[in-house]
């Protein structure tokens, strides 16, 4: 309970609040909740799957943990057909083409055999396979497998072997097994419901809209130069913004984007100019912008104005 | 208690927060509450249960918080299951919660509690309020903290989603169906036998390998012709794959409705017993109530009756725009994707504001690739879209077909399979008319000129013309 917190350059994420305390020295605010998740998931060795609207910090986190962890990242972006060969490895045959050529051309031809082209120089490395390789002394990868919505069932189906073994059979060589299971991060948008089977291996977090006092910390911390009266304001009608009707409600990364934006303009306060101007820049449907720009806006900045 | 824990039991675990803890007890307490949860219903496997009691060893047991995080992480798999994990959570807490000491640590175990204290505090010591009463002996292995709250009662393993929310201004009514009589049975499956071969095809992202195929597969080429030492001797070709096209049906059950809801309901649910489609099926009348779940059941009489039983505006009243607005907000993107079909069954009318309608509708078919109307009425002769809702959303509607009955719903099979897809009138359209204020009952009238001529030849994918480029190998 009485445990200190020891923030140094490379804490070690040995407790809830060891890991709150990581991330936010590399500018990640976190709540409990979402830090209990990723304890337990390091602890249990279990994948962890994070939903949650886009631009709440998904991808992100995977990036921050490799960054606390002191080890790689491995991105494996999915989409609709992807495949093994593009996700796990592919021959280099062109390469393989040109060996046996000059291995002819040499006149060598005939003592080369199978071994000399199917052998790991002509493997291609895609991400899982990569981060199943990684260094079996050092700290193992993050592997961040990002999206997972976008790619179809077949893949799902394919990852769910690869999540529960962690080895891949590449039939020419054998089968690679990690030394030590890579940190897995799962990302969701919720296109379609991940199946079951795959969630039942991993443990889940659904990443909500922070709360007004914590997206101004996330501000300061991700747009220091921002003053603190902007960055409040900007908040407050951002939260006021989630509330609304609208077909697309503004993340958190649009609120960075906004704070960052109004910076480069040079404006210090929020007023209803402004706001027009830059709707853009947190509004991304044009029924939206048009529904909220001019007088929806100046009144949302009077209701800001008092909570800020 | 401590007594009885012999220190060499593999099962007595310490947890880095305080005293060992007797991880039988311990495992026990976790799979009741998994069990609880899943009374609960969500979807919890006894697996979740173990890795619930392992992560109980990892973390502060006696903060109340943290306790929540770590089973939500482990027994949460949706995000709608969080509501009600939190539910059976705090009753979990609640009866299975033991006084701490004021500023004590979380571990020591005390006998007799009366406790209590203010809100959802973390085992902060307040007023004394509730009793806890005989539930306090159940354990001795678990330290944690006491919450009390007004309704520390509750049963936890009766703990069920709450009754859905109720609106005396909606007229709910409930309704039994009947079992299917053979006959209608019979008429369903046609129906959907008849629909299943001819749905309309997505090209998706994957290939297969094919001799009709007009792209060259580079990666088997090299492969095969390794032998002949690079050498091209065979060519060889792949295709996109096609699947068939996702649907999502929108039925409504209004008191206007009532006479066709039983057929068309047993034509949305033979179409979701099928297979080979993805079907996500929804109800409305005064809301929106998603059935997909409930109709994926292979005995179809339970599967319509979950359905009566779950939906509470049976015959009701309707509000399209808002019902269309629920679906554009929660369920578009997760059931669409843009590339899906949407069939809405309703006769168009509407209680609420047409203007609603109408956006909705809009934003609908902006959000498929084809929506179909399919309208009881429409098949009367003489008839003509005056009801407001109809009148408001037919702009944008691609199809419109009547569907009295079984008879009539066949073409739909025809427009499914995207015969017709060549007059598909894309949103950007329909809207620029609307906003032109060209929403004439003329235009829209025309839409439901009798049917063309049913090819069942006609393939869409063979009857494709060559690509001069295909020509060429």
């Amino acid at each position: 309970m009485s445990r200190t917190i020891e923030p140094s350059s490379n804490t070690p994420l040995d407790s809830v609040e060891s890991i709150v305390a990581g991330f936010r020295e590399r500018d990640y605010v976190c709540d409990r909740s979402l830090a209990t998740a990723v304890f337990l998931a390091l602890r249990l060795d279990r994948p962890l799957l994070l939903e949650g609207e886009a631009g709440v910090g998904k991808t992100e986190l995977a990036k921050v943990l490799a960054a606390s962890l002191g080890t790689r990242l491995i991105r494996l972006q999915c989409y609709e057909g992807l495949d093994v060969n593009a996700a796990v490895y592919e021959w280099n045959y062109p390469r393989q083409m040109l060996e046996i050529r000059l291995l002819e051309a040499r006149g060598q031809a005939d003592r080369a055999n199978a071994h000399d082209i199917f052998g790991p120089d002509f493997l291609i490395r895609r991400p899982l396979l990569q981060a199943l390789e990684a260094d079996p002394d050092g700290e193992p990868p993050v592997l961040l497998i990002d999206e997972i919505d976008r790619a179809d069932e077949e893949f799902e189906a394919y990852l769910l072997e690869i999540l529960s073994d962690f080895q891949v059979t590449v039939p020419e060589i054998g089968t690679i097994k990690a030394a030590r299971p890579p940190r897995v991060i799962l990302t969701s948008n919720r296109t379609r419901e991940v199946h079951d089977a795959l969630k039942r291996r991993c443990l889940y977090h659904w990443i909500d809209y922070p709360t007004a006092q914590k997206e101004f910390e996330i501000v300061l911390a991700r747009v220091p130069d921002a003053p603190e009266q902007l960055a409040r304001e900007v908040v407050a009608f951002v939260h006021r913004l989630r509330e609304a009707d609208l077909t697309k409600v503004p993340g958190i990364a649009e609120t960075l984007d906004w704070a960052a934006a109004l910076l480069s303009l040079g404006s210090r306060e929020l007023t209803g100019e402004v706001v027009d101007e830059t709707l853009g820049v947190v509004l991304k449907y044009e029924e939206d912008i048009r529904r909220i720009r001019g007088d929806t806006a100046r009144s949302y900045l009077q209701e800001a104005g008092a909570t800020a | 208690m401590a007594n009885r824990r012999d220190p060499n039991d593999p099962a007595i675990v310490r947890a880095p927060w305080g005293p060992e803890v007797d991880g039988r007890r311990l495992l026990a307490e976790s799979v009741g509450f998994g069990r609880a949860l899943r009374a609960a219903g969500l979807a919890t496997d006894l697996g979740a249960s173990v890795d619930f009691a392992r992560a109980l060893t990892l973390v502060d047991m006696g903060q109340r918080d943290t306790v929540r995080a770590a089973g939500e992480a482990v027994f949460v798999r949706r995000r709608d299951d969080r509501e009600v994990y939190d539910r059976v959570f705090n009753r979990w807490w609640r009866r299975r919660g033991r006084k701490r000491p004021a500023g004590d640590g979380p571990a020591v175990p005390t006998d007799d509690v009366s406790a209590a204290e203010a809100e959802d505090g973390l085992g902060s010591p307040g007023g004394d309020e509730g009793t806890l009463g005989d539930d306090t002996n159940r354990i001795d292995g678990i330290p944690m903290a006491i919450e009390s709250d007004e309704d520390a009662d509750g049963e936890i393993d009766g703990i069920i989603a709450a009754p859905t929310a109720y609106s005396s201004s909606e007229l709910l009514r409930h309704r039994d169906f009947d079992r299917m009589t053979a006959a209608e049975l019979r008429d369903a499956e046609r129906l959907v036998d008849l629909l299943e071969p001819r749905l309309e095809l997505r090209r998706t992202r994957r290939y297969e390998l094919h001799h009709h195929g007009r792209l060259l597969a580079p990666r088997t080429m090299l492969r095969r012709n390794m032998a002949t030492g690079g050498q091209f001797t065979e060519w060889i070709w792949r295709r996109h794959t096609k699947r068939p096209r996702r649907i999502v049906v929108l039925c409504d059950i209004s008191g206007s409705m009532e006479r066709h809801s039983r057929l068309l309901l047993r034509f949305v649910q033979a179409l979701s017993a099928a297979s080979s489609v993805k079907t996500e099926s929804f109800v409305f009348g005064t809301r929106l109530t998603r059935v997909t779940r409930l109709l994926r059941d292979r005995d179809r009489d339970r599967a319509l009756a979950r359905v009566a039983d779950t939906v509470n505006d049976w015959a009701g009243g309707t509000r399209i725009g808002e019902s269309f607005q629920d679906f554009n907000r929660h369920w578009a993107r997760r059931t669409l994707r843009t590339s899906g079909v949407v069939i809405v069954v309703s006769d168009g009318w509407d209680r609420g504001d047409p203007a609603l309608v109408a956006t909705e509708t809009a934003r609908l078919r902006r959000n498929c690739h084809r929506l179909v109307w399919l309208n009881p009425l429409a098949g009367t002769p003489g008839y003509e879209p005056l009801a407001g809702g109809m009148r408001a959303a037919l702009p944008y509607v691609d199809d419109f077909v009547p569907a009295g009955t079984v008879a009539s719903l066949e073409r739909l099979g025809e427009i499914l399979a995207g015969i017709r897809s060549s007059d598909v009138r894309r949103g950007g359209d329909a809207a620029a008319s609307a906003d032109a204020g060209e929403r004439q009952s003329s235009q829209a009238i025309r839409s439901i000129a009798p049917p063309a001529p049913l090819d069942v030849a006609s393939d869409p994918v063979a009857a494709r013309p060559l690509s001069p480029r295909g020509s060429t190998r």
